[in-house]
């Protein structure tokens, strides 16, 4: 077993220390030390986007990043996003977009990254940055149409 | 529980390959999003990981004073969905980084992970068969070079030698032309069950190139340099394409999985050979 | 309706934000102080006799506090129809992956590390794998006490069969005698995954007086304590049961899973215990849809009147019983489909194999049997060379026609579904629909019918000290948005904003028994306690305030916003505080409104019909839809692309429009999965995809953008508003009218499931349909 060793990890702009073993991911460390829940473990290899957190900037599968890997990362979770996904969070509460809430801290995170590349991202762009976030529940409709709502915001 | 001791981030590819020397227990993790796969699913439980993460050279995509490109093994499949450059016959890499898993994951994923690991269901060796690329590897021995078409050896062998990294990928210089990759998934992100890479070069006399292979659901890119000349020489023809077609579909070993049958699989790569050289034979008309 | 009405609107979900800020609990974001992890040890075998266990090594390895093997535990058994399953393997192992041993350690790291370091001794046994082997002489038998098990109902089993049912309207030989065309076909459905995106799990503790409580991935907290209780022979006032959110359920976590095994590991440990499957255990052993084998027969009149229809049934039923008989009897209950058929007979069979249970998945056994029934009806259409919507307009049940067995129908929607599809779909105009190069074109067409309702439910309205409320249902929120419809209706009920009104978690102590989130019923049947218990929260209001205003009850209306008065005289009036202020300190006692009630309407009437072993025998009031698809098939691979969808339901009245259209959005999607990629694959005894690599589920790019939802409203005459259910039915017919598409584009006719690129080329080339 290996042992833990210290690190300090930058989640939503405050530093922490914690003490992770080198084959803990990124998404243990969050749930387990930090208590930053709403990244989901959904399937644990990378298939389903519930796990979904920024690294500068970018969505990436918490599951499959080491956390010691992250050791000169700014990280953001669910709990610590903004700004576009703020925004997001209205789009997707008027458009209905929220069934079992699983899928969702990843699809605001994915969504929110999106955004931020393309503001004006068209359905087809949408459908296509959200295909590596599952939903067994919507449907994907309300889903695609919150964010599309957010993106026609930014073409106004 | 994982065995894992240690976490190296060296600096130089030469480093790296000296730390990798280290036991047949130190692995080598570049984006994670495979390993780290593979070591939640228990199927690998290495006791050293040597990152990549930290490796400058590594990074980025820069031009070759022959006109090439030199991917560096560390390239996203992101950048390389967004590379201008690749371009012309090079397309067909563009187009299967653009087709890797799925947005996230292709944050994550490296070209050289991905050809260093040679999953058979991956999507860049065909491609990179196809645009005739070269891979190169370091090792404390120095740098040496294997074309992509001898580098995939079978089900996730490669010449890759003990303690060796791949380094970069090489490219030959741009030229008119087209490039593409169809692939056949079950859903979107998923492996392929066939995929076609297709990589044409107008030559100045009028002549062409091809260069075109077949991934997904057989261990190893299926290739034939045969096949490139019949295609080249009949001009992409509906006839040359069939021949093309049926010689690849016997020259495939293609596996029975849960993603489809051997079967079917010999029975799409025809068809599909067939339609990416009448795309292709389109897009140069439209070009010239 | 006042334009204040609550009753309608697509109001945002009471629990959003949280779901939205990442600040929703599911059951593996719980923590309790001093709480173990837990881990499973699985068979290796399909079926085996347990000789002997050696935890010895498990039992000394770092953090290890507990190893409980099948000798721990007592023989209790439980089932939802027949009790044959232990909480844990007992004897004998009947499926790769049963849990045989369980571990709590100090991690989770730790547990799954002991449980490679167990050892069981295994007799191997005959493996059965197929349904067929099952009901071969000379078969294995996998439940030897089949005949002693306690079983809810008549069941008509023996052997490997778990479970037989019939029922049969008129006369089946002059139907056959009186039809012009009679068609005759066998259809296959494959094995589906929930693939909730929640893996099950469960946490459970044990307090200082020895009494359990239990939190855990759910649809229904009551069957959880029935389960656990009855699998550890534990007495239900002894366990509460608790939800935290619910990541999705399906079906897959209305029955029992692991919380028998965790609440024994806490008994056992003394300490809180949590055990979370990973999404390769969820696969391999909670439970999944039940592939289905069918034989349609139906006669017809030249004209299209359908006269007579025989269907058979072979179902899979894994390893235990679950759920299984009342999905056999369900699908043989909808096989007639929404159709007037005087002469139907159908029987079905449902047998035991080693696998892991079939059971409940929405749609409960309707999208087996209508993936032959209504693919079938698109081929008599074809053969007598009639439009498929007019000869399913032309048989479709009307207002005053019965389902079949001989149950009344309150509302019957179907007729304005079928016009809402065609119309919207612009089906008359499909001839003028252009294929991409390369591709093939078609729209498709089905109906369904699927019930709402079923069993008992219970609803506490109390009105508190400030004339706020709090609403006590029991019923589980799973995600499809209950707990704001069921607030919806009662803030309606009381004309208060619905921020006035809380909804309670569901709590076996404290919440009015809810047989479950299932069926599509809890809009339906908690929806019509609710209201009923409002009303009579407002009976007590106007008591008191008749007293007050010195008038007659009868003379007093609840105004909006908390308020009572005198129907007429403006000023008149008491807000609800002044109410509940005196009820609690003065007279009468604090204002709590209750109502509970059981679905009674016989499902058979026995002047019609004969039934044999059909497990329910009231079920429910009747939801119809129509479906209407755009599909597109790539001539060089086969592959199907649907472009476009209409999905229309009669669903009584929207409580809330916005959850109905997510309901059969989500539906649909699932239902696209279904018809076209997803099948567990078992590769001998082992199931070859339980990983979400290799077992796929729709992507934003596979599910239409163009998913279009109707809501058509013919009300039912007990539903609290009108209103009936719309959780299932938008999954029925999915595949049909994909099949009917293709048919309609290729020619080619698929009748096994899933409708793969492989089973679509082959079918085009057999046909001479490409190239």
């Amino acid at each position: 077993m290996s042992a833990r060793q210290t690190l300090v990890l930058r989640v939503n702009d405050t530093e922490h220390e914690v003490r992770a073993a080198l084959h803990d991911t990124l998404l243990t460390v969050l749930r387990d030390q930090l208590q930053l829940t709403g990244a989901k473990r959904g399937c644990n290899h990378g298939v389903c986007g519930a796990c979904t957190v920024l690294v500068d900037g970018r969505p990436v599968r918490a599951c499959l990043t080491l956390a010691h890997t992250c050791r000169s990362a700014a990280i953001t979770t669910i709990e610590g996003a903004r700004g576009i996904a703020d925004r997001l969070r209205e789009a997707f509460e008027q458009a209905g977009a929220v069934q079992c809430g699983f899928c969702s801290s990843g699809m605001v995170l994915t969504a929110s990254a999106l955004l931020a590349a393309r503001p004006a991202a068209s359905v087809e762009e949408i459908r296509a940055g959200l295909s590596g976030n599952l939903c067994r529940c919507t449907g994907y409709r309300k889903i695609v149409d919150a964010v599309r709502a957010v993106a026609q915001g930014a073409e106004r | 529980m994982s065995a894992l001791k240690q976490l190296h981030f060296p600096q130089t590819p030469e480093e790296a390959a000296r730390l990798l020397a280290r036991g047949d227990d130190v692995r080598c993790i570049a984006g994670g999003a495979s390993l780290v796969a593979m070591m939640n699913l228990d199927l690998v439980d290495p006791v050293e990981l040597v990152s990549l993460a930290e490796v400058a050279e590594l990074r980025g995509i820069s031009a070759t004073p022959d006109g090439g490109l030199r991917i560096g093994a560390m390239t996203r499949h992101r950048e390389l969905e967004a590379e201008a450059r690749l371009a012309g016959p090079l397309a067909v890499l563009r187009e299967a980084a653009g087709k890797v898993a799925n947005p996230p994951v292709r944050n994550m994923g490296t070209i050289g992970g991905v050809v260093a690991l040679a999953d058979p269901a991956a999507d860049y060796p065909s491609a990179l068969v196809a645009a005739d690329a070269v891979v190169e590897l370091a090792s404390e021995r120095g740098r040496r070079r294997v074309p992509a078409r001898e580098f995939f050896l079978g089900l996730y062998t490669t010449a890759l030698a003990p303690a060796e990294i791949v380094s970069a990928i090489l490219l030959p210089p741009a030229a008119p032309g087209v490039g593409l990759y169809d692939k056949l998934a079950r859903v979107a992100g998923d492996h392929a069950i066939v995929a076609v890479a297709l990589s044409v070069t107008r030559r100045a006399d009028a002549g062409i190139a091809v260069g075109r292979a077949i991934g997904g659901g057989a261990p190893t890119p299926v290739h034939d340099p045969k096949v490139d000349a019949l295609l080249a020489q009949g001009r992409l023809s509906d006839a040359a394409a069939a021949q093309a077609g049926a010689a690849l579909a016997a020259a495939a070993d293609p596996t029975d999985d849960v993603r489809a049958s051997a079967e079917y699989r010999r029975l799409a790569i025809p068809r599909m050979v067939a339609r990416a050289v009448a795309r292709a034979r389109d897009e140069l008309e439209r070009a010239r | 309706m006042s334009d204040q009405s609550l009753i309608g609107r697509s109001l945002p979900r009471v629990e959003i934000r949280e779901k939205l800020t990442g600040r929703a609990q599911y059951i593996a974001d719980l923590y309790r102080p001093g709480m173990l992890h837990g881990a499973l040890v699985g068979s290796p075998h399909p079926h085996a006799r347990i000789v002997s266990y050696d935890v010895r090594a498990a039992r000394a390895a770092p953090g290890v506090r507990c190893v409980l093997t099948g000798e721990d535990f007592g023989d209790h058994r439980m089932g939802a129809f027949i009790k044959d399953e232990h909480a844990i393997a007992k004897g004998k192992v009947r499926y790769v992956g049963e849990p045989v041993v369980a571990i709590a350690a100090e991690t989770e790291a730790q547990a799954r590390a002991a449980a490679l370091l167990v050892e069981v001794r295994y007799e191997e046994l005959p493996a059965i794998l197929a349904p067929e082997d099952a009901l071969a002489p000379g078969a294995a038998i996998i439940h030897e006490e089949l005949a002693s098990y306690f079983k809810v109902f008549e069941a008509v089993c023996g052997g490997n069969v778990c479970s037989s049912t019939e029922l049969a309207e008129g006369d089946l030989e002059r139907g056959w005698r009186e039809s012009d065309l009679v068609v005759e076909h066998e259809y296959r459905t494959a094995p589906q995954a929930h693939v909730s995106l929640e893996p099950c799990g469960a946490l459970a503790e044990v307090d200082a007086a020895g009494r359990v409580t239990l939190w855990s991935a759910n649809q229904s907290v009551f069957r959880v304590q029935a389960s656990v209780c009855e699998s550890l022979g534990l007495p239900m006032s002894r366990l509460r049961c608790l939800t935290p959110r619910v990541g999705a359920g399906f079906g897959n976590k209305m029955e029992a899973h692991i919380q028998p095994i965790v609440v024994k590991l806490a008994l056992a440990a003394g300490r809180p215990v949590k055990l979370v499957l990973s999404r390769e255990e969820d696969f391999e052993i909670v439970r999944a849809r039940h592939p289905f084998k069918v034989r349609v027969k139906t006669g017809v009149k030249k004209d299209g009147t359908f006269v007579a229809r025989d269907v058979e049934v072979l179902a899979d039923g894994g390893a235990y019983a679950d759920d299984s008989p009342g999905v056999l009897g369900y699908s043989l209950l909808m096989a007639r489909g929404p159709y007037r058929i005087p002469h139907t007979r159908c029987r079905g069979t449902l047998v035991y194999t080693n696998k892991l249970r079939f059971g409940a998945f929405r749609g409960f056994g309707n999208p087996q049997v209508s993936f032959g029934t209504e693919t079938q009806i698109d081929e008599i259409a074809a053969r007598l060379g009639i439009d498929p919507v007019a000869i399913r307009r032309k048989n479709a049940l009307g207002p005053d026609d019965r389902w079949f067995g001989g149950q009344q129908l309150g509302s019957n929607g179907l007729a304005e579904c079928i016009e809402v599809a065609e119309r919207e779909s612009k089906w008359k105009d499909r001839a003028q629909l252009a294929a991409a190069p390369g591709k093939r074109r078609a729209l498709g067409f089905a109906c369904t019918a699927h019930i709402s309702g079923l069993l008992g439910t219970g609803a506490i309205v109390r009105l508190l000290e400030d004339g706020s409320v709090v609403l006590n249902t029991g019923a589980v929120d799973i995600g499809q948005g209950s707990d704001t419809i069921l607030t919806q209706i009662c803030a309606d009920a009381l004309k208060i904003p619905l921020d006035r009104v809380s909804i309670a978690s569901p709590d076996t102590d404290g919440s009015p028994y809810n047989w479950g989130t299932t069926a599509s019923r809890v809009t339906y049947t908690t929806g019509r306690a609710v209201f009923a218990a409002a009303r009579e929260v407002e009976r007590q209001i106007k008591t008191h305030a008749a007293e007050l205003l010195e008038c007659a009850e009868a003379d007093l209306e609840l105004r909006p916003g908390g308020v009572v008065g005198i129907k007429g005289v403006p000023g008149k009036e008491l807000p609800f505080l002044a109410i509940s202020a005196r009820a609690h300190w003065r007279k009468g006692g604090p204002i709590i409104g209750t109502n509970s009630w059981v679905f009674d309407q016989p499902t058979v009437d026995p002047k019609r019909a004969v039934a044999v072993g059909l497990p329910f025998p009231q079920i429910g009031v009747y939801s119809f839809g129509a479906l209407c698809v755009d599909v597109e098939i790539d001539e060089t691979t086969g592959q199907i692309e649907v472009r476009r969808a209409w999905t229309v339901a009669d669903v009584g009245r929207a409580i809330n429009r916005g959850s109905v259209e997510g309901q059969l959005e989500g539906a649909f999607a699932q239902g696209l999965g279904f018809a076209l990629v997803e099948e567990m694959v078992w590769n001998g005894p082992r199931l070859a995809n339980p990983t979400l690599m290799d077992y796929k589920v729709p992507t934003s790019r596979e599910v239409p953008y163009e998913l279009h939802s109707y809501i058509v409203e013919s009300p039912d005459p007990d539903g609290p508003f009108g209103a009936k259910g719309v959780g299932e039915i938008g999954i029925n017919v999915v595949a049909a009218a994909i099949a009917n598409a293709v048919a309609a584009a290729t020619g080619v006719r698929l009748r096994q499931l899933p409708m793969t690129p492989e089973r679509v080329l082959r079918g085009m080339l057999a046909a001479g349909a490409s190239g």
